[in-house]
């Protein structure tokens, strides 16, 4: 056990547990949830953060709750059998950022496509903004950091690339991620069951689209 | 049973309760930014503490009301008139249709609570009427009130009540909040953490209901820039590269990439609603366990007026 599995209080009413990946995080946020004990769990890349309610738990209880689950240890989440395609229109107004970004990596659009729509992905957390999703798994060709300026607004159903990972904006929002592309599929409805199409643990597959195929 | 917009404001929207227990979904927490005053006008007017009122952000709203009505208003500091006179702060005020209330410009504090008798209709999403302007949801569609808006209400009982002298929270431009070390706090240089807790900080122009930017001196943290994202939660003070700290409010998202290096204490939270660009603010550096006391403590204090204040304060 190293310092990375120190519990961490990092406030009077957080506590932050470390973790070594985000499926060790999403399985113990997972854990952790089925107590009851937590006004928020937030499973992040490595680390899950917790807040209680200092009425009804004081730390010391919350500390206990958290160090019998890491006792009988972390069932990292498994991947869910559901695969989602994910239409993409990439480049283009869509995708902004895909021209310059193929001439950085030395690509043509149509190898990154290629690359992009090759292979099938994780969603490793959501968070940031409702619905936004972390989805891992990126290519080693295509890893590129977040741009140092972000952008006031994305659009919703924009698709970005940084730091490994591909991110999907569920509804518009500021961004700092490389825009290649723009998914017509729905991420967000209010009235569903389920808001969110995506969920950690997910599996993903991106398809590309034209725009003759946006509406459809 | 309905009342007009005539001018919207700098940034009206209706809010009520957050939204706990949705961060791993992206969901901020949301809700009034300063509760308490939230709550408070919500009692004058017999309503439940959480029910959907206006949260006017420092220069207020004009309304012309088209039915009877009773509201109240708390929170910061301003001079509002009905039909030219005017009307007092902490008071349950009866309106007739067509009195036109100007709620004009907080002068200490930033922000004022507009409760009607019986609430504001507003959507409910993911478990509260609370707008997020961000994401456009929640609310009068999920965006600040417009000119010609009509808002709708059910008719409340109302009742004719002030708020005690004792229980009207005080206002100022000089803040003090209650702070806890956060995960990267050693991320700082030794200096750095002696100015983090010992400047007197000034809110910036870049002050809203997803945070506010602090200036002084800037602060030396040893990050790459590169954290993983991790859990952020209103009132934490993160360091971006540039050192200037960024305090999250109420509409903060859900992770973020930057050193974590305080945590406002829940005791203080409610504070963070009414401080506005150009106000000071001080970082109280307290063990976690005080601010628990504390937090009882005020607890203590608050139960007599308003019996629900543990679920307010949350």
């Amino acid at each position: 056990m190293g310092w990375r599995f120190v519990l961490r209080r990092c406030g009077d009413d957080l506590f932050s547990i470390p973790v070594s990946s985000p499926v060790e995080a999403q399985g113990l946020a997972e854990q952790l949830r089925a107590s009851g004990d937590w006004l928020d769990v937030v499973p992040g890349i490595d680390s899950v953060v917790v807040r209680f309610d200092a009425t009804r738990l004081d730390a010391a209880g919350a500390q206990r709750v958290i160090e019998a689950s890491l006792k009988a240890g972390i069932e990292p989440l498994r991947g869910c059998d559901e695969l989602i395609e994910i239409p993409v229109v990439y480049g283009g107004e869509f995708g902004p950022d895909l021209e310059n970004l193929c001439n950085d990596i030395g690509m043509t659009p149509a190898e990154f496509i290629a690359l992009h729509t090759g292979k099938e992905y994780t969603v490793d957390m959501v968070g940031f903004t409702p619905g936004f999703a972390f989805i891992g798994g990126l290519d080693k060709r295509l890893r590129i950091p977040r741009r140092a300026e972000p952008r006031l607004r994305v659009e919703a159903g924009s698709v970005g690339i940084a730091d490994g990972r591909t991110g999907l904006y569920a509804m518009a929002s500021p961004g700092g991620w490389t825009l290649v592309g723009r998914t017509p599929h729905r991420l967000f409805d209010a009235s569903a069951e389920t808001p969110f199409a995506l969920r950690a643990g997910m599996r993903v597959r991106f398809r590309a689209i034209d725009t003759s195929e946006w509406g459809e | 049973m309905s009342i007009a917009v005539l001018k919207p404001g700098l940034q009206t929207t209706i809010q009520s309760r957050p939204r706990v227990g949705m961060r791993h979904l992206g969901v901020p927490a949301g809700g009034a930014a300063d509760p308490l005053s939230l709550a408070l006008a919500n009692r004058l007017v017999g309503n439940a503490w959480d029910e959907a009122a206006l949260e006017a952000t420092l220069l207020g709203p004009t309304l012309r009301f088209d039915s009877p009505c009773t509201f109240a208003l708390a929170g910061a500091h301003a001079t509002p008139t009905l039909n030219g006179k005017e009307v007092f702060m902490h008071r349950a005020v009866a309106a007739a249709a067509g009195d036109e209330l100007v709620i004009g410009s907080a002068t200490v504090g930033a922000r004022v609570y507009v409760a009607v008798g019986g609430g504001f209709g507003a959507d409910d999403v993911l478990g509260s009427t609370s707008t997020n302007l961000q994401a456009g949801f929640g609310g009068l569609e999920g965006r600040a009130l417009a000119a010609g808006d009509e808002l709708h209400f059910a008719a409340g009982p109302g009742r004719e009540c002030e708020t005690p002298e004792e229980f009207r929270p005080p206002m100022s431009s000089s803040w003090a909040v209650r702070v806890c070390a956060s995960v990267e706090t050693e991320q700082l240089a030794a200096t750095s953490r002696e100015q983090l807790f010992g400047t007197n900080w000034t809110i910036s122009r870049r002050a809203d209901r997803m945070g506010l930017q602090l200036d002084g001196p800037g602060l030396n943290v040893s990050s790459d820039g590169r954290m993983p994202s991790a859990g952020v939660f209103p009132g934490t003070v993160q360091c971006p590269e540039d050192g200037a700290p960024y305090l999250l409010s109420v509409d903060a998202g859900t992770v973020g990439g930057y050193p974590r290096i305080a945590q406002v204490a829940r005791v203080d939270r409610h504070l963070l609603g009414q401080l506005r660009p150009g106000d000071h603010l001080r970082l109280l550096l307290r063990d976690p366990d005080e601010a628990v006391e504390a937090l009882h403590a005020k607890f203590d204090y608050w139960r007599a007026w308003l019996p629900e204040v543990e679920e307010i304060l949350l």
